[in-house]
């Protein structure tokens, strides 16, 4: 039995995307956590980061936004713990803009109407995961390990960059992902565009973008033998999931790859039964790859 | 009473824009002591300086402050300008009131009091000050050149050829440096052995050269025109003197696959080898970490097979001494790399580029290797992975240099040329083949630089893409590299059968503590500093210690060479001389009051304090007592702060001094 002292709590920010179309992510973020023994409760009232939309219109209104999610985050003991990359994005951007910046920081206090508090660590999950809680404990927390199983871990464009802002590892070939899903037993392969875009939020504007540039993606973790692939994004699963039987008709090319959220596989690792994973609202079916590795 | 001038200079706007010169020179006439205060527009100029002399005949001043700039900028002229008024320079001083104040500060009010206050503590110091005379002490003529490239390789022929001495060390078994390894050479393609070997046999030949290869610098003790280096001699285990280079222990070596590094590891040599076929000296040496002698004790070929009886392998790294006037440093530089730093360096690699783990993604220095004649292909170009001839070749400009995010944000400067150079030395040889260039900007400022550039775009047709370069990666056999064309406004995609990196130029790995040991300073990169940027670009800060080539940031062969002998006339200049004079801030004991602690001994850091036997008439021993060295001494004044019985003082200052000059603020 692990010591209380060792017991490890955080404050959480799900982000409107996890409530939403990214419903699994959030299930399957608790129930990792859960089974890990990890502390997690989120932060009451919390509202949306702006996501792309806001720090595109207005700075100030992207930033406000932020500023209150972290005023309202003191509520709650314990490090910002953040699943969403562009949230994760955001409310580092937020406080990496308002350290060394007086004015700023004063027109942003008197948007929010009340102090901005920046000395909260944020948190993305892969950095909990990899540091707080430790590599070797995850390893001894597997029940089911992922043997066997190919996966390309797929970061997209906002865990690392700008380099300046997350420093959650080395901005052009991050190995934090691997690492993670690697102490689960997972099999990593080399892979080309583990940090190219997918597209992003053209997916409703443009989508031919995003057919092209997912093709991509999905074609070079195929090239690289993958079997499925995993993310740390809601956008990046809606275009490389939602999108890839559009993508297969544009392409002409049959991928069938499942896109798994990093905590999905991780949590059935850790012991998490299948059924609280949301397994159905993926789009490519992944339970024929689970079965075939003994996972379900 | 003394009579103290005090002459402030506005410097242009330097000062006066910041500082109230008028009303600094008007306080300062008020304090006691000083006889005469002014101010005037340029000091440091000829009517400056006849103001200077004038006033001290007019008004019979015995000492003088100059209230301007930096005395390391001025502090020489104006001192012999009162020297030619009559007066002993030491009791000039400068107060600095450029770079300790209207530089640093924004407030005219309060700029004008630090300046004041400046002013009346360098007065009370002056009035306190003795008049000194120089010292002098005898000059080694016989110069050291650290590094053997060509940079040295001049450096050490200008001064030989003016019949000095000359002690060359270089790290590697030959000299020769970078210059050896290059293909051909812009912006005139001529073949860089055909015109640095016969520089290298000079070397070996010029009877006022001493050639230590396979060595480096042990330690360095003294000061300009008397140092002692301390030279350590690696074993080579191949003794030199018997060694006749006829090649047969190279021939039978069984060891034959060690990478070479000369050929940056493209091709194969054998443990016992000398670097290229040109190597000077033509000497073996075995690399002991992969001779199966010394990692089993068994073999022994090249004893067996050697004549003379050469091989030694009880050889020991040897210690020699060299008694040194003055030291030209040429270190050279060495090439960013783009794999993994270690954690904590402030330089990066890059991941993006795969951290260097694609077999054809090479630097421009291998890319020489594979043109070079001389080269492990002989001259062909092929890919290192399948030696297939590539098609199509990717060059990437400014890979580390102007580069803030990478670490480094200086222009490595050769880059632009060099790429130039390579497109063409391809086209020359793969008629078939297309070049692409990746680049920021094309920096040809040089003769004959910017014709030689067109020529590749114009007529060998090298196709040149502004932009940079994002990614690259592994595709089948293919190298995919994505970057943008800003010019054109569009992102694009080249597969390419080969990719050169122009990566950054960096000073050699342990320039920090070589910089150590000789006492010079380097920037935050590690490239040595010049003692100034524009007048004294090739002598150290740290007297008799001068600058030549890429050691001092990133330089091409015409300029190296430059450089080079620029450093050598410094050298000659000095060695023109039988004497030197030395300023003579030194420290004194006084013999009456000294206890013979000899703390002062234990903390001076030059070796200048000496004991010494004061006896009566009849030769008995009354005491001993501390002695410093005047040739040896540095003038730092730790022992004055040590001494605790204040029996030691430094010349110019003195307690007294820094005490009346603590007590004028």
């Amino acid at each position: 039995m692990t010591p209380t002292s060792n017991l490890l709590a955080y404050s959480y920010y799900p982000g409107c995307s996890l409530h939403a179309s990214g419903k699994e992510y959030d299930v399957s973020t608790k129930g990792l956590f859960r089974a890990l023994r990890i502390g997690l409760q989120e932060v009451p009232d919390w509202l949306c980061c702006g996501a792309t939309p806001a720090h595109n219109v207005d700075e100030l209104l992207s930033l406000a936004l932020c500023a209150k999610n972290l005023s309202l985050a003191e509520q709650v003991e314990g490090d910002l713990a953040v699943s969403c990359a562009a949230c994760f994005s955001r409310l580092k951007t937020t406080q990496h803009r308002l350290t060394d910046n007086e004015t700023k920081r004063r027109q942003v206090e008197k948007a929010i109407d009340g102090p901005v508090p920046l000395g909260k660590p944020v948190k993305h999950l892969l950095e909990i995961l990899a540091e707080d809680y430790g590599l070797d404990r995850l390893r001894d927390a597997v029940q089911k390990p992922l043997t066997g199983l190919k996966v390309a871990c797929y970061y997209g464009c906002l865990l690392t960059r700008p380099p300046e802002v997350p420093q959650l590892d080395c901005v052009e070939a991050p190995t934090i992902m691997e690492r993670v899903i690697g102490a689960a037993g997972a099999e990593t392969v080399n892979w080309s565009h583990r940090m190219e875009c997918c597209g992003a939020n053209f997916t409703l504007s443009r989508p031919g973008v995003v057919l092209k540039l997912s093709n991509e993606i999905l074609a070079s973790a195929k090239r690289a033998g993958a079997e499925c692939i995993i993310v740390a994004c809601p956008l990046c699963h809606g275009n490389l999931d939602i999108r890839q039987q559009e993508i297969e008709e544009a392409s002409g090319t049959r991928y069938g790859m499942p896109v798994f959220y990093v905590t999905q596989l991780l949590a059935l690792a850790a012991g998490v039964s299948s059924t609280r994973l949301a397994l159905d609202s993926m789009i490519v079916d992944p339970k024929p790859l689970l079965k075939e590795k003994n996972l379900l | 009473m003394s009579r103290i001038g005090v002459f402030v200079c506005h410097c242009g706007e330097n000062i006066s824009r910041t500082v109230d010169v008028e009303r600094v020179a008007a306080t300062a006439a008020r304090i006691p002591g000083v006889a005469y205060a002014t101010e005037y527009k340029y000091m440091c100029s000829d009517p400056g300086q006849n103001l200077l002399k004038n006033a001290i005949a007019e008004h019979r001043l015995d000492g003088v402050v100059v209230a301007a700039c930096s005395p390391r900028m001025h502090e020489k002229t104006f001192r012999n300008a009162v020297k030619s008024a009559g007066l002993n320079p030491f009791l000039c001083e400068m107060a600095n009131i450029r770079e300790h104040c209207s530089w640093v500060h924004e407030d005219r009010e309060e700029a004008t009091a630090k300046a004041t206050d400046i002013v009346s503590i360098m007065v009370a110091r002056v009035k306190k000050a003795r008049s000194l005379a120089p010292i002098t002490v005898p000059v080694t003529k016989r110069a050291l050149v650290i590094g053997g490239g060509i940079a040295g390789i001049q450096a050490a022929l200008d001064i030989a050829d003016s019949g000095q001495q000359v002690v060359i060390v270089e790290r590697e078994p030959s000299i020769g440096g970078h210059m050896a390894q290059l293909s051909e050479t812009f912006p005139t393609l001529d073949c860089s052995q055909c015109i640095m070997t016969p520089k290298m046999v000079d070397v070996a030949n010029h009877p006022n050269i001493t050639l230590h290869t396979y060595s480096e610098i042990e330690s360095v003790d003294g000061y300009i025109g008397n140092f002692q280096v301390t030279v350590r001699k690696k074993a080579r285990s191949v003794d030199m003197a018997k060694c006749t280079g006829c090649g047969v222990c190279t021939a039978k070596c069984p060891q034959k696959k060690i990478p070479n590094s000369f050929d940056k590891n493209l091709g194969l040599r054998t443990a016992i080898y000398v670097p290229f076929p040109q190597a000077v000296p033509n000497t073996p040496v075995i690399d002991r970490e992969n001779c199966t002698w010394f990692k089993t004790g068994k073999c022994g070929v090249c004893q067996k097979v050697c004549g003379p009886g050469a091989v030694d392998f009880t050889q020991e790294d040897e210690l020699v001494t060299e008694k040194i006037g003055a030291i030209v440093v040429a270190t050279g530089f060495e090439l960013y790399s783009i794999a993994e730093k270690p954690k904590g360096s402030p330089i990066k690699g890059y991941g993006e580029f795969g951290h260097g783990t694609i077999p054809d993604v090479i630097d421009g220095m291998t890319f020489e290797r594979l043109a070079s004649a001389s080269g492990p292909t002989g001259g062909k170009i092929v890919r290192p992975s399948d030696g297939k001839e590539p098609k199509s070749v990717v060059f990437v400009q400014c890979v580390g240099s102007r580069a803030r995010e990478k670490g480094i944000s200086y222009c490595s400067k050769i880059c632009c040329m060099y790429t130039a150079k390579h497109t063409m030395l391809y086209k020359h040889k793969v008629h078939d083949g297309q070049a692409y260039v990746f680049f920021m900007d094309a920096r040809t400022p040089g003769k004959g630089y910017d014709e030689f550039w067109r020529r590749a775009v114009e007529e060998e047709e090298a196709v040149y893409i502004r932009g940079m370069v994002s990614r690259l990666y592994q595709k089948g056999d293919k190298i995919v590299v994505m970057g943008s064309d800003v010019l054109v406004g569009v992102q694009v995609e080249i597969e390419a059968d080969l990719v050169v990196l122009a990566t950054a130029v960096q000073p050699r790995t342990g320039a920090d503590t070589l910089a150590q040991k000789l006492g010079i300073s380097y920037d935050q990169y590690n490239f040595y500093s010049e003692a100034h940027a524009k007048l004294r670009p090739v002598e150290c800060a740290t007297a008799g210690i001068y600058l030549a080539g890429a050691c001092q940031g990133p330089k091409d062969i015409p300029d190296s060479v430059s450089q080079a002998s620029a450093a050598a006339a410094k050298v000659m200049t000095l060695f023109a001389r039988d004497q030197l004079e030395r300023e003579p801030i030194i420290a004194r004991v006084n013999e009456r009051f000294c206890v013979g602690c000899f703390a002062c001994k234990k903390v001076c850091a030059y070796g200048a304090v000496e004991e010494k036997e004061i006896r009566d008439r009849q030769g008995r021993l009354i005491k001993t007592v501390a002695y410093v060295n005047p040739g040896v001494c540095g003038g730092c004044g730790t022992c004055q702060a040590t001494c605790p019985s204040k029996s030691v003082e430094l010349d110019g200052y003195t307690d007294e001094q820094v005490i009346a000059m603590i007590e004028a603020l």
